[in-house]
Formats: C-alpha cells, structure tokens, sequence
C-alpha cells in the first residue's frame, strides 16, 4: 500500500479516500506516542534520539502510509496546533478577551 | 378563524358604546333594556331580576331598568375584554410587520452587499479565463452564465484541508438541492497544474460528488486564473508530476451569479449549514442585472443604495 513509495509513477496519481484515511490513521498513532514522550515539536532536533527511541514503529508507518510532504506538513501544523491552544489557555487563564473581528457575518 | 373572532370583538365593542351613548342622552327603559340584551343576552336576565328590589322611592333607575353603577361595571368589562383582544391583535400584527421589515431589509442588504461585491467595470474577483475540464473539454468564464456557480480553489495532493471541504462541498450541494431546490454548480480549479491532468481530477473528484466539475490547465492559465479570483498561488514552475510537493491555496467558496459574476465569498468559518443559509440568501435576494439598473433609475432608488 505503499502509494507515495519508491515507485515514482504512483506520485502522479491522486490520492484516494482510503489513502488518505490510512494516513492519517497512521498519522495519529504516531502523535499519541508523541503525547506520551510529552514532545511538541516532532522536528526538534534535540527530540529525534527520544521519538527513535520510543516511536520508531509508529513513524515508521505514519512516513509509510503518507507522502513525505505530507508528514512533514503534519508535524508542523502539529506544532502550531499545540502552540496556539496553549496561548488562548494562558490568555483565557488572564482573563483576557477575543478581539471582536468582524469577519465573521 | 381569528378573523371572524376579531370582527365581533368590534361589533362587540361597537355596541357597548352605542349603549352607553344612548343611556346619557335618553335613559329611556326601552332603549336601554334592547341594549343590554344586544349586548350579552345572559348577562341581561340578571338584572332585570334584582333590579326591582334595589329600586327605592324617587329612584333615578327607571321602572324595569337596571342598577347603572353594575352596569357601569359591566361596560367596563367588556371595553376590557375588547381591548385586550385588540391588543393582542397589535402584538400579532406588529410582530408580524417587525419580522417582515427586518427580513426585507436583510435581504435589501443581501442585495446591497452582492452589488458592491459585484463592482462596477473591471470586476475585483473572478472575470475571463481559459481552462479545461475534468473531460478535457475547454471551460470558460461563458460557463458560468446561466446558473449560479461555487468556485474552490485547491489541489489534489492536499493532505487535509481540500478533502474536508470537498466533502462541507458536496453536502452543501445536496442540502440545496433537495432542502431547496437550489441547483449550484460546482467548480474545482486546481493550483497544481503539473500533477492534476484532466484524468487525474476526474478520478479525484468522484470520490466526492458527481456534478463537481474539476478545472485544471497551462501553468499560465491556472496562474492568471489564480490571479484573478485573488487566490495566492506559489507553486513553482517548473516541477515535474513525480515530485512530491504541497502548494499553497486560497481556502474560500467562491459565490458566482449566473451572470458569471461574484457575490461571495465564504471562508472556513462557515459550516455546512450557515454556508446553505447563505448560499439560499444570496439566492432569494438575487435580482437580474436588467432589473437591478432599471431599479437604480426608479422612483425608489434611494432606497437601494
């Protein structure tokens, strides 16, 4: 099932329901394990001996099931993810308030 | 049912007054005897009983007549009674004036928003393009007329974020379809021109809906396509179909009259069910362009700008 493998005629295809869905499948058991290791940024340097360490199976599956832009593009919207919710948690702990945006009708 | 309930509370009301006319200027026994028993027949016999007894030596009630303080009392009630029929027919009456003002001037709003949206001369989103379709048949701005369009902007190697919103898409198309009876035509216009052949789109597409209509073409093309529906587009040139790379895209629905024009653009904040309702707005409040100048020329101009 390896549809962005070495094989690079399969790179030309569009990525089907259930490719997708197998990745991000894999995608999410490997960011469990990172909740478990308490690691943020999956592309930290510092961090990769410990993801090798406890994670290699999972990543070796989520980088598997998924393109590598992909997987790297989920790391980093991980990341971000992480990093925004606890902003809002330390905003919202300091009783601050959204700005009120008018984008929204 | 209320109707009829609401003309004899007037004739009600009509009568008690032509009563209490008659009792000042003649407080003749006859008239007002014929009063009472036009106005309420059971409530007439009780007097006519108890009065007798109440009546002393020189006493103002005539002979036959009635206490005029109950029936002061009376009259009272059922001004009383009218009045609150009366205003309960102001409540429903202004409630429902107050909800169709304020649905007309949204959709006068509506109108107002879709008119600037539109823009005059050189539109500021959307205008000619030159693509082809999932079929490999040419596809143009000419297209569009005649039915209304939603226009999204993506490509097939999106990890996330394209499927989700081809699938907010295709149940936003079928909600308008059968909720409504509204018939959307859906456009995808690929940003990745190199990996999305015609063949490849077709293929990607039907996974989601059967109408959606998938644009791709030249790298020139699908750029000033970009470029025109103001869509930020970064995919290098010269990649090859193989290679494995993300591009960047603009993530709004593109709302798009049947005369080709844009209306409205919604974003991410937008759930399957608000994007219906304003989809069906847009919809409701739309006007063709010979009517909207006409009107622009009317008496009641002043009220559309």
């Amino acid at each position: 099932m390896a549809w962005f493998g070495s094989s690079s005629e399969d790179n030309a295809k569009a990525p089907t329901r259930s490719t997708r869905k197998q990745c991000w499948d894999s995608r999410d058991k490997f960011f469990v394990c990172l909740d478990g290791l308490k690691i943020d940024n999956a592309l930290d340097d510092s961090k990769q001996q410990e993801i090798k360490k406890h994670c290699a199976a999972q990543e070796k599956l989520f980088e598997r099931d998924c393109a590598h832009s992909w997987v790297k593009y989920f790391k980093e919207q991980r990341f971000y993810a992480i990093k925004k919710e606890r902003f809002i948690k330390e905003m919202e702990e300091q009783d601050a308030s959204p700005l009120p945006l008018s984008g929204k009708k | 049912m209320f109707r009829s309930s609401l003309i004899n509370s007037l004739r009600y009301s009509n009568r008690a007054s032509v009563c209490r006319s008659s009792q000042f200027l003649t407080p003749s026994t006859r008239l007002f005897s014929s009063c009472s028993v036009l106005k309420n027949s059971s409530a007439s016999t009780e007097p006519s009983t108890a009065a007798p007894k109440k009546r002393k030596q020189l006493s103002r009630i005539a002979i036959g007549g009635s206490d005029s303080k109950k029936e002061k009392l009376r009259d009272a009630s059922s001004i009383e009674f009218s009045t609150w029929k009366a205003g309960v027919l102001l409540l429903v009456v202004g409630s429902a004036m107050v909800y169709y003002f304020k649905k007309e001037k949204k959709r006068l709003d509506t109108q107002r928003e879709a008119e600037a949206n539109r823009g005059y001369g050189k539109p500021l989103i959307g205008g000619p393009f030159n693509l082809v379709d999932d079929n490999g048949k040419p596809f143009t701005e000419k297209n569009l007329l005649g039915k209304w369009s939603l226009v999204y902007f993506g490509f097939t190697h999106c990890p996330d974020i394209c499927p989700d919103e081809l699938d907010k898409m295709a149940i936003m198309l079928d909600k308008l379809e059968i909720d409504h009876n509204i018939d959307i035509q859906p456009i995808f216009i690929t940003c990745d021109p190199a990996r999305d052949s015609p063949e490849v789109m077709k293929e990607y597409l039907s996974e989601f809906h059967p109408k959606m209509i998938g644009l791709t073409g030249e790298y020139e093309d699908i750029k000033s396509t970009c470029k025109k529906y103001r869509v930020y587009f970064s995919t290098p040139k010269d990649v090859k179909p193989n290679q494995d790379y993300l591009v960047d895209h603009s993530i709004f629905f593109y709302l798009m009259d049947p005369e080709g024009q844009f209306v409205d653009a919604l974003g991410r904040n937008y759930d399957e069910n608000t994007a219906v309702e304003k989809i069906k707005q847009q919809v409701d409040a739309y006007i063709p362009k010979d009517q909207r100048e006409k009107r622009k020329e009317g008496w009641f101009s002043f009220l559309y700008n």
